[in-house]
């Protein structure tokens, strides 16, 4: 068959955008094949992009040379950074985004690159010469040709989307989920799983009394997603906070029958961070109150996002409860909350790269891959489309260790484990938390993303002016004396005293290069002072650690018949096919007893 | 398949046959008698001669259906008669049926590795049957029930509360909780510190249990040291090892004191040799008494004291008992002004090594000296040198984290330090904690907008 492309990616959310983005940048000839221009980068659930964990994730998938931060930075209508009053290994930005806008920005920017095509058909069938990729067949009996083929299809996986006894088939909202492609995947026999997840009501902000409720106002300055952002300069709005009240919780007690998710009509398994009213309700009975922010959609549309109100309830049973909320007595339901159930692959048919370990050059990403979240999304979507783009150029794949990136946990943790519930990043997940930092994503990445040209000479030039001021400034730090708080020391040990900030040793006389747009010069300079003692010990363990885990066990090694491994974990082994010793420990069951036996048997 | 009884004849000898295969082996090897899990029965042992079935021995079989037995999977006990010559048969008959012999410590190996015992657990398996001392085997036996294995478990889980809490207040900033005050974070991580700090204690009386101290016995020549030396084997006698790190030129013995075992040392012998191994028998001695737990500095009170009594006396400040030897002959009062007051006297006791007299005290202030006096309080602790180093990291890095909470440290750095802390534990048990902080999380708050 004729490669038209080189890759091809399925889905034009945020998975797949960012990861026909990587390709093209890397050079691939890429088709990107979705429904319709209307739903690119499309936002189906909160409006916002970032929070905890997944504000680092942005900014490595910035770091990396993707899309997402500047997405964000250009059409963000308020931004916070999270945990500011804990140290900088845990800030995390987060912003509402005018998600209609926020769409067609990716669009734009996905339409002025030169290598990529819209391709706006239904996905039909994956299409195979001598057992690798070869192709796409749409839906309509078409077919290209490709080398690498990216599915980023979410939801769309036979959904069914639920609200009370209502029940039909559709990926989101409206839209008709993808039959034949589920059957063609399917037929190559991965090993599938159903997860089930849920969005609240949309109301009308005509018909609220914003005046009822507390305001909930952004950063000022807003601190950006991007390293190349200066500064926000489109106007920022205000959220407001509700709370739930006795007589919503009896309202939805009252009707919990009629509620899929508990009367059985609801099998998949949903995320516990994001609990659904119901859940809330009947979960937790001794919380008198429930916190709800009202989050518009954008500057200049109607519709209000009802945060932490998901639901899957008859509508008029919606509408009884949400009109029960004080200042909401009025409020018009523009669309009601819905429960969607959804088939995915489980992850552990993956590859490190991400890549299918029966069919190569098919490449997974995404929801499909039992995740939640715009930015989990995204993240694996640059890896994915880096890895297309390698596997066409006949090069290994790239992968990120866990010491290394956010990304590098998510993806271990998914191809590892595989998910029961969808999957959400915490910087808790992270073992070195305190070395993977958003001020920092730039100096562990930047230059992995240059070395396989995803970074452009822009972004390079900026990282490499900032990455000289970092150097010099670590020399003066270390090499300056200053008196902070009456005590006289170099300006690096003083700046590791808890309360002692960058300014207060710049005063106190050591000159540092900074860039005062910019908040990530400073953010980095503390937070190597303040975590030294850490990072230094953090280092040690890393690489004691790693001298093993890094030990490669070769894709033929045969677990039957090791002695000493229980059938257990053989078999658990024999199905992750794990790529290194760290990652073999890392699967459910095996205990570190085995990974000392497999280690003894590799050593061999 | 291995034989679990000693080498030698005995009056029984035990086979353990382990394995998926175990019982359909052992079925064969016998007449085929209907076993009945954990019931011990009669059978008769039958060598599988080429076409005809020769009686080997009456035995008793046992069978222990897998996952509950010793080593997790199916295992099966043939107890025969103890002679030699009838085991190798048995073993021969055993293998030729399709097993084979297991390697040392595998059976306690398997156990572990199908979950049935932990680390703790597994490596008092090792203790007990090398202990030599009745204080030695129970300590091995409380750590192979698990005693100890549950004491750390205990801290490891009021570190995860903990933990769950903090990571809490970083994963979910904006849910309106107050997860854990600082307060509430000081006072336990003080319980936790007090918890270890126990345990050390413990540790370290266990480990003087299990190792042994060593304890060197000094003084000039000709004071009664070799006497001494024989006095003290001579009764409490427990074993004789070579001990690793001294050599012949030095007389080392383990010996039982009060339920303690000790290496005794004498730096005796080697002075009387020629000029040459004096000067490394000399230096020999010195090295012993610095490495020394106890040193018992022996005295002739019945003779004046030399300048080289004055020495040795002045010379030793690490913890040390003086014997004024020869009592029997009559103590000089002199002795009295020259041997008070010192620095690491742990006490003075008058014997005599010819007659017995006083060995009593004696042996009773070694035990005391080394293990304080509640020695003789029975408590499961830490035995061996690698607990208490995971046991010592784990409480140097609470420490850590509350130095940390008092410094105005966030949550971040805390937990850097309590995630050393319940690595260390863990590696201690050598489990995985399988509780994971976020379904703990979710599973307390309701988390989530």
């Amino acid at each position: 068959m004729h490669p038209d492309f080189d890759v091809i990616v399925i889905g034009a959310g945020h998975a797949g955008c960012e990861a026909a983005w990587a390709a093209a940048r890397m050079g691939c000839r890429v088709g990107l094949c979705t429904l319709s221009a209307e739903t690119v980068a499309l936002m189906p659930c909160n409006p916002a992009i970032g929070g905890t964990a997944k504000g680092h994730l942005v900014r490595e998938i910035d770091a990396l040379g993707g899309l997402m931060g500047l997405a964000i930075d250009a059409t963000g209508i308020q931004f916070k950074l999270l945990n500011r009053s804990r140290g900088p290994a845990v800030w995390s930005p987060r912003a509402q985004a005018d998600k209609r806008r926020y769409g067609a920005w990716v669009r734009d920017a996905l339409s002025a690159e030169p290598n990529i095509t819209w391709l706006f058909a239904r996905a039909g069938r994956v299409l195979l010469e001598q057992g690798k990729v070869a192709g796409l067949e749409f839906e309509d009996g078409a077919s290209v040709g490709c080398r690498a083929l990216v599915v980023t299809t979410g939801t769309f996986l036979n959904g069914v989307v639920h609200i009370g006894d209502v029940q039909r088939a559709a990926g989101r909202a409206d839209e008709p989920p993808t039959q034949k492609l589920a059957e063609s995947l399917r037929g190559f026999g991965f090993e599938m799983g159903r997860l089930k997840t849920g969005t609240p009501p949309r109301l009308d902000r005509k018909s609220i009394d914003f005046s009822r409720f507390t305001e909930d106002l952004g950063d000022e300055p807003a601190v950006p997603f991007s390293y190349l952002t200066r500064a926000i300069t489109q106007p920022q709005i205000a959220c407001h906070i509700v709370h739930t009240t006795d007589l919503v919780h009896d309202l939805v007690r009252d009707h919990i029958t009629q509620s899929p998710l508990y009367n059985g009509q609801i099998t998949g398994v949903g995320p516990r961070y994001c609990p659904s009213l119901e859940d809330k309700v009947m979960r937790f009975p001794d919380r008198e109150r429930h916190q709800i922010f009202l989050e518009p959609e954008g500057v200049d549309v109607d519709e209000i996002y009802v945060n932490g109100m998901s639901m899957s309830l008859p509508a008029a049973v919606q509408e009884t409860i949400v009109h029960a909320m004080p200042g909401l007595e009025d409020a018009v339901l523009l669309r009601h909350a819905y429960a969607v159930e959804y088939d995915f692959i489980q992850p552990t048919e993956l590859t490190l790269g991400l890549e299918a370990k029966r069919v190569p050059g098919l490449f997974f990403a995404g929801q499909i891959n039992g995740t939640s979240g715009y930015e989990e999304a995204a993240a694996q979507g640059i890896m994915a489309g880096i890895n297309g783009a390698r596997r066409v150029q006949d090069l290994a794949p790239v992968t990120l260790r866990r010491d290394e990136a956010y990304i590098g946990i998510l993806i271990d943790d998914l191809v590892t484990q595989g998910c029961l519930e969808p999957y959400r990043m915490f910087t808790s997940r992270a073992e070195h938390r305190l070395a993977l930092r958003i001020d920092n994503a730039d100096v562990r990445l930047t230059e992995v993303g240059r070395d396989i040209g995803l970074v452009d000479d822009k972004r390079w030039a900026h990282f490499e002016a900032r990455h000289s001021r970092l150097i010099v400034n670590r020399y003066r730090l270390s090499h300056t004396a200053v008196t902070v708080e009456g005590i006289r020391s170099d300006a690096a040990r003083a700046l590791g005293r808890p309360r002692v900030t960058v300014d207060d040793v710049v005063r106190a006389g050591c000159v540092l290069e900074l860039d005062e747009a910019r908040e990530v010069d400073r953010a980095t300079l503390e937070a190597e002072c303040k975590y030294r003692g850490y990072l230094a010990r953090h280092e040690v363990q890393r690489t004691r650690v790693e001298r093993q885990s890094d030990c490669l066990i070769p894709a033929s090694f045969q677990y039957h018949g090791v002695p000493g491994l229980s059938n257990e974990v053989v078999e658990r082994l024999t199905m992750v096919r794990p790529e290194t010793i760290g990652q073999a420990g890392r699967v459910p069951g095996v205990t570190p007893a085995a990974v000392a036996i497999i280690a003894a048997r590799l050593a061999r | 398949m291995a034989i679990a009884t000693p080498i030698g004849r005995g009056g029984i000898g035990v086979i353990r046959v382990s394995g998926p295969e175990a019982l359909s082996i052992v079925l064969r090897l016998t007449d085929r008698i209907g076993l009945q899990v954990r019931q011990a029965t009669f059978a008769r042992v039958l060598a599988d001669d080429e076409d005809e079935a020769r009686p080997l021995d009456h035995a008793v079989v046992t069978w222990f259906e897998a996952p509950h037995s010793y080593t997790g999977d199916d295992v099966v006990e043939i107890s025969t008669h103890g002679s030699p010559a009838v085991l190798d048969e048995v073993v021969a008959a055993v293998v030729r049926l399709g097993a084979r012999l297991a390697e040392p410590g595998e059976f306690t190996l398997r156990a572990y590795l199908n979950g049935r015992i932990d680390l703790v657990q597994a490596e008092a398996v090792a203790d007990l049957v090398d202990a030599v001392t009745p204080r030695q085997a129970r300590v091995a036996v409380d750590q192979l029930e698990g005693t100890l294995s549950g004491r750390v478990s205990a801290i490891d889980q009021r570190l995860f509360d903990l933990v769950a809490k903090l990571e809490a207040s970083l994963d979910f900033p904006e849910e309106g909780y107050h997860f854990v005050r600082q307060a509430e974070v000081v006072d336990e991580l003080s319980a936790v510190q007090a918890e270890l700090s126990a345990l050390l204690a413990d540790g370290r009386r266990g480990r003087l249990v299990r190792e042994g101290w060593l304890v060197v016995i000094a003084g000039r020549p000709n004071v009664g040291k070799s006497s001494l030396f024989n006095r003290l084997v001579g009764t409490g006698r427990a074993i004789v090892t070579p001990i690793a790190g001294t050599t012949r030129d030095v007389l080392t013995e383990v010996v039982d004191v009060e339920g303690i075992p000790l290496t005794l040392v004498d730096t005796a012998g080697v002075r009387e040799a020629g000029d040459d191994i004096e000067a490394e028998g000399v230096r020999r001695a010195v090295e012993a008494v610095g490495a020394a737990a106890l040193t018992l500095v022996v005295v002739d009170g019945s003779a004046p004291a030399t300048s080289e009594d004055e020495d040795v006396l002045r010379s030793i400040t690490s913890p040390h008992v003086v014997v004024r030897n020869k009592h029997d002959r009559g103590m000089l009062p002199a002795w009295e002004s020259l041997t008070t007051d010192v620095r690491g006297r742990a006490g003075i006791v008058d014997v005599s090594a010819s007659t017995g007299s006083g060995l009593g005290e004696l042996r009773r202030l070694i035990a005391v000296s080394l293990a304080g006096s509640d020695m003789l309080r029975d408590t499961p602790g830490i035995s061996n040198q690698r607990h208490l180093g995971c046991a010592e990291r784990a409480a140097a890095s609470v420490s850590n984290a509350v130095a940390a909470v008092e410094a105005g440290g966030t949550e971040e750095v805390v937990l850097a330090e309590l995630g050393d802390a319940r690595i260390a534990l863990e590696e201690m048990t050598g489990r995985r904690t399988p509780e994971d902080v976020l379904t703990h999380i979710f599973s307390h708050f309701c988390i989530g907008k």
